[in-house]
Protein backbone atom coordinates (compact mmCIF):
# COMPACT_ATOMS: atom_id res chain seq x y z
CA UNK A 1 0.00 0.00 0.00
CA UNK A 2 1.45 3.35 -0.93
CA UNK A 3 1.64 6.17 1.61
CA UNK A 4 -0.86 8.40 -0.24
CA UNK A 5 -3.68 5.95 0.32
CA UNK A 6 -3.16 5.06 3.97
CA UNK A 7 -6.22 4.80 6.18
CA UNK A 8 -5.23 7.94 8.09
CA UNK A 9 -4.90 9.84 4.86
CA UNK A 10 -8.24 8.75 3.48
CA UNK A 11 -10.01 9.54 6.76
CA UNK A 12 -8.42 12.94 6.92
CA UNK A 13 -9.58 13.73 3.39
CA UNK A 14 -13.09 12.50 4.10
CA UNK A 15 -13.24 14.59 7.25
CA UNK A 16 -12.05 17.64 5.36
CA UNK A 17 -14.68 17.19 2.67
CA UNK A 18 -17.39 16.76 5.29
CA UNK A 19 -16.32 19.90 7.15
CA UNK A 20 -16.30 21.79 3.85
CA UNK A 21 -19.79 20.60 2.96
CA UNK A 22 -21.11 21.47 6.41
CA UNK A 23 -19.63 24.96 6.32
CA UNK A 24 -20.99 25.48 2.78
CA UNK A 25 -24.50 24.54 3.87
CA UNK A 26 -24.10 26.73 6.91
CA UNK A 27 -23.00 29.59 4.65
CA UNK A 28 -25.97 29.00 2.34
CA UNK A 29 -28.36 28.93 5.28
CA UNK A 30 -26.80 32.10 6.68
CA UNK A 31 -27.08 33.77 3.28
CA UNK A 32 -30.74 32.79 3.01
CA UNK A 33 -31.37 34.17 6.51
CA UNK A 34 -29.62 37.46 5.69
CA UNK A 35 -31.35 37.82 2.33
CA UNK A 36 -34.78 37.22 3.80
CA UNK A 37 -34.40 40.68 5.26
CA UNK A 38 -33.29 42.11 1.91
CA UNK A 39 -36.21 40.86 -0.20
CA UNK A 40 -39.58 42.59 -0.24
CA UNK A 41 -41.97 40.27 1.50
CA UNK A 42 -45.29 41.86 0.55
CA UNK A 43 -44.84 41.92 -3.19
CA UNK A 44 -48.15 42.48 -4.98
CA UNK A 45 -48.16 40.01 -7.84
CA UNK A 46 -49.88 40.06 -11.18
CA UNK A 47 -47.88 42.64 -13.13
CA UNK A 48 -45.15 41.70 -15.56
CA UNK A 49 -42.95 44.68 -16.51
CA UNK A 50 -41.76 42.97 -19.67
CA UNK A 51 -45.30 42.97 -21.11
CA UNK A 52 -45.68 46.76 -21.12
CA UNK A 53 -43.98 49.83 -22.56
CA UNK A 54 -45.49 53.02 -21.20
CA UNK A 55 -45.14 56.33 -22.97
CA UNK A 56 -46.39 59.86 -22.51
CA UNK A 57 -46.80 62.30 -25.36
CA UNK A 58 -47.53 66.01 -25.09
CA UNK A 59 -49.64 68.05 -27.47
CA UNK A 60 -48.45 71.60 -26.85
CA UNK A 61 -51.31 73.10 -28.85
CA UNK A 62 -53.85 71.46 -26.53
CA UNK A 63 -52.24 72.77 -23.34
CA UNK A 64 -54.17 75.68 -21.84
CA UNK A 65 -51.78 76.22 -18.95
CA UNK A 66 -54.35 75.62 -16.22
CA UNK A 67 -51.85 73.92 -13.92
CA UNK A 68 -54.23 71.11 -12.94
CA UNK A 69 -51.56 68.51 -13.74
CA UNK A 70 -49.02 70.17 -11.45
CA UNK A 71 -51.49 70.24 -8.59
CA UNK A 72 -52.64 66.67 -9.21
CA UNK A 73 -49.07 65.40 -9.32
CA UNK A 74 -48.31 67.01 -5.99
CA UNK A 75 -51.46 65.58 -4.42
CA UNK A 76 -51.01 62.08 -5.79
CA UNK A 77 -47.32 61.72 -5.07
CA UNK A 78 -47.07 63.77 -1.86
CA UNK A 79 -44.48 66.05 -3.43
CA UNK A 80 -43.34 68.61 -0.84
CA UNK A 81 -45.54 71.70 -0.93
CA UNK A 82 -42.68 74.18 -1.27
CA UNK A 83 -42.67 75.90 -4.68
CA UNK A 84 -39.30 74.48 -5.65
CA UNK A 85 -40.16 70.78 -5.79
CA UNK A 86 -41.95 69.47 -8.85
CA UNK A 87 -42.18 66.17 -10.65
CA UNK A 88 -44.01 67.88 -13.47
CA UNK A 89 -44.48 71.56 -14.18
CA UNK A 90 -45.71 73.97 -16.83
CA UNK A 91 -43.62 76.65 -18.49
CA UNK A 92 -45.10 79.71 -20.14
CA UNK A 93 -43.27 80.89 -23.24
CA UNK A 94 -43.87 84.39 -24.52
CA UNK A 95 -42.21 85.36 -27.77
CA UNK A 96 -42.07 89.15 -27.97
CA UNK A 97 -42.35 91.17 -31.15
CA UNK A 98 -38.97 92.16 -32.64
CA UNK A 99 -37.87 95.75 -32.16
CA UNK A 100 -39.12 98.06 -34.86
CA UNK A 101 -36.74 98.03 -37.80
CA UNK A 102 -34.59 95.24 -36.36
CA UNK A 103 -35.35 93.08 -39.36
CA UNK A 104 -35.81 89.97 -37.27
CA UNK A 105 -38.57 87.36 -37.15
CA UNK A 106 -38.97 87.44 -33.39
CA UNK A 107 -37.82 89.33 -30.38
CA UNK A 108 -36.93 88.29 -26.86
CA UNK A 109 -38.34 85.07 -25.41
CA UNK A 110 -39.66 85.18 -21.86
CA UNK A 111 -40.02 81.87 -20.03
CA UNK A 112 -41.49 81.63 -16.58
CA UNK A 113 -43.05 79.02 -14.36
CA UNK A 114 -44.18 80.60 -11.08
CA UNK A 115 -44.86 77.85 -8.56
CA UNK A 116 -44.49 75.31 -11.36
CA UNK A 117 -47.27 77.03 -13.28
CA UNK A 118 -49.81 75.85 -10.72
CA UNK A 119 -51.81 79.02 -11.32
CA UNK A 120 -53.12 79.45 -7.81
CA UNK A 121 -53.44 83.19 -8.32
CA UNK A 122 -54.43 83.14 -11.98
CA UNK A 123 -52.60 85.13 -14.62
CA UNK A 124 -51.30 87.49 -11.90
CA UNK A 125 -48.73 84.83 -10.90
CA UNK A 126 -46.88 85.26 -14.15
CA UNK A 127 -44.61 88.11 -15.15
CA UNK A 128 -46.80 90.92 -16.53
CA UNK A 129 -46.13 91.63 -20.18
CA UNK A 130 -48.22 94.18 -22.16
CA UNK A 131 -50.37 92.43 -24.74
CA UNK A 132 -49.19 94.69 -27.59
CA UNK A 133 -45.60 93.48 -27.16
CA UNK A 134 -46.43 89.80 -27.45
CA UNK A 135 -45.95 88.09 -30.78
CA UNK A 136 -47.34 84.83 -29.49
CA UNK A 137 -47.32 82.63 -26.45
CA UNK A 138 -47.84 79.06 -25.43
CA UNK A 139 -47.54 76.70 -22.49
CA UNK A 140 -45.30 73.64 -22.40
CA UNK A 141 -45.79 70.88 -19.83
CA UNK A 142 -42.54 69.33 -18.67
CA UNK A 143 -41.84 66.01 -17.02
CA UNK A 144 -39.27 63.21 -17.00
CA UNK A 145 -38.42 62.60 -20.65
CA UNK A 146 -37.97 58.85 -20.12
CA UNK A 147 -34.60 58.71 -21.89
CA UNK A 148 -33.50 55.45 -23.42
CA UNK A 149 -29.90 56.43 -22.66
CA UNK A 150 -30.74 58.13 -19.40
CA UNK A 151 -27.79 60.17 -18.09
CA UNK A 152 -29.25 60.08 -14.58
CA UNK A 153 -28.96 56.31 -14.29
CA UNK A 154 -25.53 56.30 -15.90
CA UNK A 155 -24.06 58.60 -13.26
CA UNK A 156 -25.66 56.93 -10.23
CA UNK A 157 -22.76 55.44 -8.26
CA UNK A 158 -24.89 52.91 -6.36
CA UNK A 159 -27.35 51.64 -8.97
CA UNK A 160 -30.24 53.38 -7.23
CA UNK A 161 -31.78 54.79 -10.37
CA UNK A 162 -32.52 52.72 -13.41
CA UNK A 163 -34.56 52.31 -16.58
CA UNK A 164 -37.27 49.74 -16.03
CA UNK A 165 -38.22 47.24 -18.75
CA UNK A 166 -41.65 48.90 -19.02
CA UNK A 167 -40.29 52.31 -19.94
CA UNK A 168 -40.17 54.23 -16.65
CA UNK A 169 -37.06 55.62 -14.97
CA UNK A 170 -37.31 55.03 -11.23
CA UNK A 171 -35.35 55.76 -8.09
CA UNK A 172 -34.76 53.04 -5.51
CA UNK A 173 -35.01 55.19 -2.40
CA UNK A 174 -33.58 52.40 -0.24
CA UNK A 175 -30.35 52.46 -2.24
CA UNK A 176 -30.14 56.19 -2.97
CA UNK A 177 -27.39 57.83 -0.93
CA UNK A 178 -28.49 61.37 -1.82
CA UNK A 179 -25.30 62.40 -3.59
CA UNK A 180 -27.21 64.45 -6.15
CA UNK A 181 -25.19 63.39 -9.20
CA UNK A 182 -28.37 62.48 -11.07
CA UNK A 183 -29.89 65.90 -10.38
CA UNK A 184 -26.93 67.54 -12.08
CA UNK A 185 -26.87 65.01 -14.89
CA UNK A 186 -30.50 65.41 -15.99
CA UNK A 187 -30.47 67.87 -18.91
CA UNK A 188 -34.20 68.49 -18.46
CA UNK A 189 -34.06 69.46 -14.77
CA UNK A 190 -36.58 66.78 -13.89
CA UNK A 191 -35.11 65.69 -10.58
CA UNK A 192 -34.91 67.15 -7.11
CA UNK A 193 -33.72 66.17 -3.66
CA UNK A 194 -36.59 65.34 -1.37
CA UNK A 195 -35.97 67.38 1.78
CA UNK A 196 -37.64 64.79 4.02
CA UNK A 197 -36.23 61.50 2.75
CA UNK A 198 -32.97 63.08 1.51
CA UNK A 199 -33.13 60.96 -1.62
CA UNK A 200 -33.47 61.94 -5.26
CA UNK A 201 -37.02 62.07 -6.50
CA UNK A 202 -38.60 62.35 -9.92
CA UNK A 203 -41.61 61.56 -12.06
CA UNK A 204 -42.37 57.84 -11.83
CA UNK A 205 -45.14 58.02 -14.44
CA UNK A 206 -47.31 57.37 -11.36
CA UNK A 207 -45.94 53.82 -11.28
CA UNK A 208 -48.39 52.84 -8.52
CA UNK A 209 -51.28 53.92 -10.76
CA UNK A 210 -50.26 52.65 -14.19
CA UNK A 211 -49.51 49.18 -12.82
CA UNK A 212 -53.09 49.06 -11.54
CA UNK A 213 -54.56 50.00 -14.90
CA UNK A 214 -55.10 53.69 -14.14
CA UNK A 215 -53.69 56.73 -15.92
CA UNK A 216 -51.05 58.92 -14.26
CA UNK A 217 -52.66 61.66 -12.15
CA UNK A 218 -51.60 64.47 -14.51
CA UNK A 219 -53.12 62.69 -17.52
CA UNK A 220 -56.29 61.95 -15.56
CA UNK A 221 -57.00 65.59 -14.74
CA UNK A 222 -55.73 67.28 -17.92
CA UNK A 223 -58.86 69.03 -19.25
CA UNK A 224 -57.53 69.67 -22.75
CA UNK A 225 -56.13 66.21 -23.49
CA UNK A 226 -52.72 67.78 -23.89
CA UNK A 227 -51.14 64.81 -22.16
CA UNK A 228 -51.55 61.51 -23.93
CA UNK A 229 -50.60 58.29 -22.26
CA UNK A 230 -50.51 54.73 -23.50
CA UNK A 231 -48.94 51.31 -23.48
CA UNK A 232 -47.03 50.77 -26.71
CA UNK A 233 -47.05 47.00 -26.27
CA UNK A 234 -50.84 46.81 -25.83
CA UNK A 235 -52.33 49.32 -28.23
CA UNK A 236 -56.11 49.28 -28.49
CA UNK A 237 -57.74 50.15 -31.86
CA UNK A 238 -58.90 53.58 -30.63
CA UNK A 239 -55.92 54.19 -28.39
CA UNK A 240 -55.21 57.91 -27.83
CA UNK A 241 -51.47 57.32 -28.19
CA UNK A 242 -51.99 55.63 -31.54
CA UNK A 243 -54.22 58.48 -32.66
CA UNK A 244 -51.58 60.98 -31.53
CA UNK A 245 -48.88 59.45 -33.69
CA UNK A 246 -51.28 59.08 -36.62
CA UNK A 247 -52.31 62.72 -36.62
CA UNK A 248 -49.48 64.78 -35.13
CA UNK A 249 -45.90 65.47 -36.08
CA UNK A 250 -43.91 64.87 -32.93
CA UNK A 251 -40.35 65.32 -31.74
CA UNK A 252 -38.47 64.93 -28.46
CA UNK A 253 -36.81 67.68 -26.42
CA UNK A 254 -33.07 68.29 -26.89
CA UNK A 255 -32.50 65.34 -29.25
CA UNK A 256 -28.93 66.54 -29.95
CA UNK A 257 -27.81 65.41 -26.50
CA UNK A 258 -28.05 61.77 -27.49
CA UNK A 259 -30.11 60.78 -24.47
CA UNK A 260 -32.84 59.42 -26.76
CA UNK A 261 -35.76 60.90 -24.84
CA UNK A 262 -38.92 58.86 -25.40
CA UNK A 263 -41.47 61.53 -24.48
CA UNK A 264 -42.74 63.11 -27.68
CA UNK A 265 -43.92 66.68 -28.09
CA UNK A 266 -46.22 67.84 -30.87
CA UNK A 267 -46.48 71.50 -31.87
CA UNK A 268 -43.11 72.35 -30.36
CA UNK A 269 -41.61 75.73 -31.17
CA UNK A 270 -37.90 76.34 -31.73
CA UNK A 271 -37.67 78.38 -28.51
CA UNK A 272 -38.49 75.41 -26.29
CA UNK A 273 -35.53 73.94 -24.49
CA UNK B 1 12.35 30.63 -5.58
CA UNK B 2 11.59 32.17 -2.20
CA UNK B 3 8.98 34.95 -1.95
CA UNK B 4 10.39 37.90 0.01
CA UNK B 5 8.51 38.19 3.35
CA UNK B 6 7.27 41.75 2.70
CA UNK B 7 5.74 40.66 -0.60
CA UNK B 8 4.22 37.63 1.08
CA UNK B 9 2.54 39.83 3.69
CA UNK B 10 1.27 42.15 1.01
CA UNK B 11 -0.16 39.16 -0.85
CA UNK B 12 -1.86 37.91 2.32
CA UNK B 13 -3.32 41.35 2.97
CA UNK B 14 -4.65 41.56 -0.59
CA UNK B 15 -6.21 38.12 -0.34
CA UNK B 16 -7.75 39.13 3.00
CA UNK B 17 -9.30 42.34 1.61
CA UNK B 18 -10.56 40.80 -1.62
CA UNK B 19 -11.79 37.77 0.29
CA UNK B 20 -13.78 39.81 2.80
CA UNK B 21 -15.26 41.82 -0.09
CA UNK B 22 -16.31 38.60 -1.82
CA UNK B 23 -17.81 37.23 1.40
CA UNK B 24 -19.71 40.47 2.01
CA UNK B 25 -20.95 40.48 -1.58
CA UNK B 26 -22.05 36.85 -1.32
CA UNK B 27 -24.13 37.59 1.74
CA UNK B 28 -25.39 41.11 1.12
CA UNK B 29 -26.36 41.24 -2.56
CA UNK B 30 -30.17 41.30 -2.59
CA UNK B 31 -31.65 38.25 -4.33
CA UNK B 32 -33.45 40.34 -6.95
CA UNK B 33 -30.36 42.35 -7.93
CA UNK B 34 -29.61 41.91 -11.62
CA UNK B 35 -32.95 40.38 -12.58
CA UNK B 36 -33.59 43.15 -15.14
CA UNK B 37 -30.32 45.05 -14.99
CA UNK B 38 -27.81 46.64 -12.68
CA UNK B 39 -30.36 47.36 -9.96
CA UNK B 40 -32.68 45.73 -7.44
CA UNK B 41 -35.73 44.35 -9.24
CA UNK B 42 -37.66 44.48 -5.94
CA UNK B 43 -37.53 48.28 -6.21
CA UNK B 44 -40.12 47.99 -8.99
CA UNK B 45 -42.41 46.02 -6.75
CA UNK B 46 -41.93 48.55 -3.97
CA UNK B 47 -42.68 51.42 -6.36
CA UNK B 48 -45.97 49.74 -7.23
CA UNK B 49 -47.01 49.52 -3.62
CA UNK B 50 -45.34 52.75 -2.55
CA UNK B 51 -48.45 54.90 -2.37
CA UNK B 52 -52.14 54.88 -1.84
CA UNK B 53 -54.23 56.23 -4.69
CA UNK B 54 -55.54 59.77 -4.35
CA UNK B 55 -57.27 60.06 -7.72
CA UNK B 56 -59.76 57.27 -8.38
CA UNK B 57 -60.08 57.74 -12.14
CA UNK B 58 -63.11 58.32 -14.35
CA UNK B 59 -64.17 54.66 -14.31
CA UNK B 60 -64.63 54.68 -10.56
CA UNK B 61 -66.89 57.77 -10.80
CA UNK B 62 -68.85 56.10 -13.59
CA UNK B 63 -69.75 53.16 -11.33
CA UNK B 64 -72.19 55.25 -9.27
CA UNK B 65 -72.63 58.49 -11.22
CA UNK B 66 -73.07 57.12 -14.74
CA UNK B 67 -75.96 59.53 -15.40
CA UNK B 68 -73.65 62.51 -14.97
CA UNK B 69 -70.74 60.98 -16.88
CA UNK B 70 -73.00 60.11 -19.82
CA UNK B 71 -74.43 63.62 -19.87
CA UNK B 72 -70.94 65.10 -19.71
CA UNK B 73 -69.75 62.94 -22.60
CA UNK B 74 -72.14 64.68 -25.01
CA UNK B 75 -70.89 68.22 -24.44
CA UNK B 76 -67.77 70.27 -24.84
CA UNK B 77 -66.50 69.42 -21.39
CA UNK B 78 -66.29 65.74 -22.35
CA UNK B 79 -62.49 65.83 -22.18
CA UNK B 80 -62.56 67.15 -18.63
CA UNK B 81 -62.37 64.36 -16.10
CA UNK B 82 -64.56 64.44 -12.99
CA UNK B 83 -61.62 64.87 -10.65
CA UNK B 84 -60.24 67.84 -12.57
CA UNK B 85 -63.01 69.94 -10.97
CA UNK B 86 -64.28 67.82 -8.09
CA UNK B 87 -60.84 67.08 -6.67
CA UNK B 88 -59.28 63.87 -5.41
CA UNK B 89 -61.87 61.11 -5.24
CA UNK B 90 -60.36 57.85 -4.03
CA UNK B 91 -61.42 58.46 -0.41
CA UNK B 92 -64.96 59.19 -1.62
CA UNK B 93 -64.95 56.10 -3.85
CA UNK B 94 -63.91 53.90 -0.91
CA UNK B 95 -66.48 55.44 1.41
CA UNK B 96 -69.30 57.51 -0.15
CA UNK B 97 -69.75 59.17 3.24
CA UNK B 98 -66.54 61.11 2.69
CA UNK B 99 -67.52 64.35 0.96
CA UNK B 100 -65.65 65.60 -2.10
CA UNK B 101 -64.52 69.20 -2.48
CA UNK B 102 -67.19 71.60 -3.69
CA UNK B 103 -66.24 73.23 -7.00
CA UNK B 104 -65.98 77.02 -6.96
CA UNK B 105 -65.89 79.85 -9.52
CA UNK B 106 -62.11 79.81 -9.25
CA UNK B 107 -62.07 76.49 -11.08
CA UNK B 108 -63.87 77.96 -14.10
CA UNK B 109 -61.53 80.94 -14.13
CA UNK B 110 -58.49 78.72 -13.84
CA UNK B 111 -59.08 77.47 -17.38
CA UNK B 112 -61.16 80.25 -18.95
CA UNK B 113 -59.34 83.39 -17.81
CA UNK B 114 -58.14 85.32 -20.87
CA UNK B 115 -54.42 84.79 -21.35
CA UNK B 116 -52.29 85.70 -24.39
CA UNK B 117 -50.36 82.43 -24.05
CA UNK B 118 -53.51 80.32 -24.32
CA UNK B 119 -54.55 78.69 -27.58
CA UNK B 120 -57.30 80.52 -29.46
CA UNK B 121 -59.59 77.47 -29.66
CA UNK B 122 -60.23 77.85 -25.93
CA UNK B 123 -63.10 80.15 -24.93
CA UNK B 124 -61.78 82.81 -22.60
CA UNK B 125 -63.24 85.67 -20.59
CA UNK B 126 -61.91 88.70 -18.70
CA UNK B 127 -62.88 87.91 -15.08
CA UNK B 128 -62.67 91.62 -14.19
CA UNK B 129 -65.31 92.70 -16.69
CA UNK B 130 -67.36 89.56 -17.40
CA UNK B 131 -70.53 89.86 -15.24
CA UNK B 132 -68.65 90.64 -12.06
CA UNK B 133 -70.31 89.85 -8.77
CA UNK B 134 -72.18 86.87 -10.16
CA UNK B 135 -71.39 83.20 -10.01
CA UNK B 136 -70.48 81.28 -13.16
CA UNK B 137 -73.17 78.65 -12.60
CA UNK B 138 -75.92 81.28 -12.64
CA UNK B 139 -75.54 81.46 -16.44
CA UNK B 140 -73.52 78.34 -17.36
CA UNK B 141 -74.04 74.64 -16.67
CA UNK B 142 -70.64 73.07 -16.02
CA UNK B 143 -71.74 69.62 -17.20
CA UNK B 144 -73.45 71.06 -20.31
CA UNK B 145 -71.52 74.21 -21.21
CA UNK B 146 -73.60 74.83 -24.36
CA UNK B 147 -76.86 75.08 -22.47
CA UNK B 148 -78.51 77.73 -20.33
CA UNK B 149 -79.79 76.77 -16.86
Amino acid sequence: MSEGLSRRHVLRRLGGALAGAVSLTAARAAKAAVQKGLASADAPKGYDPSQHKWLMAIDVERCIGCGSCVEACKAENHVPDSPVYFRTWIERYLVLKPKLGAGETRGEVIVDSPNGGMRKGGLKDFKPVPKEEILRGFYVPKLCNLCEQSPCSQVCPVGATFDTPDGAVLVDSKYCIGCGFCIQACPYGCRFMNPVTRTAEKCTLCYHRITRGLKPACVEVCPGEARIFGDLKNIAPDDPIQRFFETRKAQPLKPHLGTKPRVQYAGLDMEVR
Amino acid sequence: MRIPPQLFRLLLLTIGIVGSYLVARYFLTPPSFGQYGWYRADALVEARGARQLSYAGRKACDECHSEETQKLAKFEHKTVSCEACHGVGQAHADDPGVAITKPTDGLCIRCHEADPARPTWLRQIQPKSHYTGRHCVECHVPHQPNEVP
